[in-house]
């Protein structure tokens, strides 16, 4: 098995996902860091809509555009960084227009598309399409010779799996039998046919469930959108292509929870049944294991010699509050570890843990202490 | 006009908040309060590994209305069977629904609709809330949604406004203004946040905030602070313990002076977080950490003990 350390210096894509809450924008952070430093040029993506990564990376704000890190920041942690940093978040809108733009077949069949409302709707509205999108432009900063790396970091699991799926469920689209009917051209197109001829009860149909108009607009964008979809198609297969390749490596984040452990394990499954290659599991925020303390509150009051000077029922009260953390943390280490060893018998597959730390990851000396416990 | 009823008591109620923040532990909790308080009580998670149903010590329930406790019932809402229910009641015949859905037409338009799924499964939960039972009486005195996250919940919210204003007229877009006229109506509607105290989530939660009530406009409810330390000691040990400025000479008091200052370091990490929600209008509910091996329904029952009456 390749330790973290040697992917973060030789592949080109590295995808971190995994449920909601486990770190995994600061995970996927903290690879970028450590290859960046390394003297690698890497890009970092979101394609959660929240801020967090800009935070973490000490950036103001992330738009649809690189922007690289600052290596006086790096400078200003003590941090030494021989390579280069980027970070952007993916803006549905932008990269929708993008993708427009880049495969139609000319500016104004791409207005065309820009402005029907259905497309509208499409890109910039509705859950679904920035996953859709999105890997487009994972794949073509991949192809660029700008970066020697890429770390994509997914929305939680249920749409982590909407994202990889999204290639799939685009070329299969493309694929079907409807769709090339769809886009025939002229008289024998389905959608001129829809438009053109009385409706039939399919129509009628559908017209009864959305509204007429709404109907129209649908299949003019259809018409329109049939102009590009032979260059999407040809995309779409490049990026299922890069998904499975060996220069691509995912990573499961996953809290020390016996639920959260559960669906790490599930996705594995779904990972490999789509011949995505696996890195590893990271298990993140891990209570460390604390020695026990047998002695009663009365014995260790007598040895808290630091605060003689207090009656000994009020030394015995801060012992007790002190016992009463220690085993709420000794429980938790328990909990975390049997969680850890039911992950690591089921797994077969690299695991590193990364300690709970006192304080919240909010800056680059944040991100070096999980990115040492990532190498370590 | 008179005030909104108490967000409790409201019939169609929503918990979203960041991933990971403990969203179906609310869920679960607010359905066991309101299903103890008398009231016919239905929760629906979309499309999800069922949490709530688990959390509550019952079986996965699927795709039907289940009873799960007394006067509790819930259901894990999927778009297929939404879409199926939803055509059938429209166009009224299988055949149809059959011509029209196994169409390979119309299910490459059905694929290209991202967002159809969404909207699938928030008509179904607004049909719950409509639902009548055979006097004509309201089916259910509450329905509970468990939302999906941050993010993609204000994309979820603004659904119905989207297809409202993008589809002109007929069904669609008489059910989604149907729906946005619901979810923006302070008198039947709350829409509760859950956050933990922690720096992200906290941002989020503001963020959200501004977004629901600003942009959306829609009638909150409370802000949970899950998963806030207890603390650890009451005023006099924790001014007696202040005193102890380095770590004890005793090896036994030594660890455990250590693990009290993690913990009250996060204690007071906490405090500054629940500080900053506090800016916002919403009142806030905390919610103590369980330091248990496990998380299910004595948890949330212990939960339940914490809320005010």
């Amino acid at each position: 098995m390749t330790g973290i350390e040697d992917l973060l210096r030789d592949r080109r894509l590295l995808i971190t996902a995994g449920s909601g809450g486990v770190g995994k924008t600061t995970t996927a952070a903290a690879m970028a860091m450590r290859a960046a430093q390394g003297g690698r040029r890497v890009a970092v993506l979101t394609i959660d809509p929240a801020q967090r990564l800009a935070d973490a990376l000490g950036l103001d704000a992330l738009g649809g555009t690189l922007k690289q890190v600052d290596p006086g920041h790096f400078e200003a942690a003590d941090l030494r960084c021989e390579g280069q940093l980027f970070a952007m978040m993916l803006d549905v809108k932008t990269t929708g227009d993008q993708m427009v733009r880049r495969f139609a077949p000319d500016p104004a069949t791409a207005q065309r598309i820009l402005d029907n409302n259905y497309y509208r709707y499409f890109s910039a509205s509705l859950a679904g399409a920035q996953e859709y999108m999105a890997v487009e432009q994972v794949r073509t900063l991949v192809e660029d010779d700008a970066f020697d790396l890429v770390v994509l970091d997914t929305p939680p699991a249920a749409h982590a799996l909407d994202f990889l799926d999204a290639p799939e469920r685009m070329l299969s689209a493309l694929d079907s039998k409807a769709m090339q009917v769809l886009r025939g051209g002229g008289d024998e197109s389905l959608a001129a046919r829809l438009l053109g001829r009385g409706r039939g009860l399919v129509i009628k149909s559908i017209n009864k469930l959305t509204g007429g108009p709404f109907i129209e607009e649908l299949t003019d964008f259809f018409i329109l959108f049939g102009s590009i979809l032979d260059a999407m198609k040809a995309s779409s297969r490049a990026v299922q292509a890069l998904l499975r390749d060996d220069g691509t490596r995912f990573f499961l984040v996953t809290a020390p929870y016996r639920a959260n452990v559960d669906e790490a394990l599930h996705f594995r499954r779904q990972l490999d049944s789509r011949g995505f290659p696996f890195g590893g599991f990271l298990v993140n925020r891990v209570h460390r294991p604390v020695p026990t303390v047998t002695d009663d509150p009365t014995t260790l009051a007598h040895a808290l010699d630091e605060l003689s000077d207090l009656p000994l029922d009020r030394r015995e009260r801060v012992v007790s509050g002190m016992l009463a953390g220690l085993t709420a943390h000794a429980r938790m280490a328990e909990r975390d570890r049997e969680a850890i060893a039911r992950l690591d018998r089921l797994a077969d597959a690299p695991l590193v843990v990364v300690p709970l730390l006192p304080e919240d990851v909010r800056d680059l000396r944040g991100l070096d202490r999980v990115a040492r416990s990532l190498t370590a | 006009m008179s005030e909104p009823p108490h967000p409790y008591d409201r019939r169609f109620v929503f918990v979203t908040g960041k991933g990971g923040v403990g969203k179906s532990t609310v869920t679960a909790m607010l359905a066991l309060r309101s299903a103890r308080r008398g009231a016919r009580t239905l929760v629906c998670e979309l499309n999800t590994q069922e949490r709530v149903s688990c959390l509550l010590g019952h079986q996965p329930v699927g795709g039907t209305v289940t009873c799960i406790d007394r006067n509790l019932w819930a259901v894990n809402i999927s778009p297929a069977l939404a879409m199926e229910e939803y055509a059938l009641m429209k166009l009224r015949f299988r055949a149809i629904y059959k011509l029209v859905f196994e169409n390979p037409v119309m299910e490459s338009l059905v694929r290209f609709v991202p967002g159809i799924n969404d909207l699938l499964m928030m008509g179904k939960a607004f049909n719950h809330e409509r639902e009548v039972d055979e006097e004509g009486q309201p089916a259910w005195d509450r329905v509970i949604i468990d939302a999906p996250a941050t993010g993609h919940g204000v994309t979820f919210f603004k659904l119905p406004r989207t297809i409202r204003d993008a589809v002109p007229a007929g069904n669609m877009h008489r059910e989604a203004a149907a729906m946005w006229a619901l979810l923006t109506d302070p008198v039947r509607t709350a829409v509760h946040v859950v956050c933990l105290p922690e720096e992200l989530p906290v941002r989020e939660t503001t963020e959200l905030h501004a977004r629901l009530k600003g942009e959306l406009g829609l009638p909150l409810g409370h802000v949970f602070l899950n998963m806030v330390p207890p603390p650890l000691f009451d005023a006099e040990a924790r001014a007696d313990f202040d005193r102890l400025l380095e770590r004890p000479a005793d090896p036994r008091l030594g660890l455990l002076w250590d693990v009290s200052r993690i913990r009250l370091a996060r204690e007071a990490l906490a405090a500054g977080y629940a500080r900053e929600l506090e800016a916002l209008d919403m009142p806030i509910v905390r919610l103590p950490i369980q330091y248990t091996a496990t998380f299910e329904r004595p948890q949330i029952e212990a939960l339940l003990e914490t809320l005010p009456a």
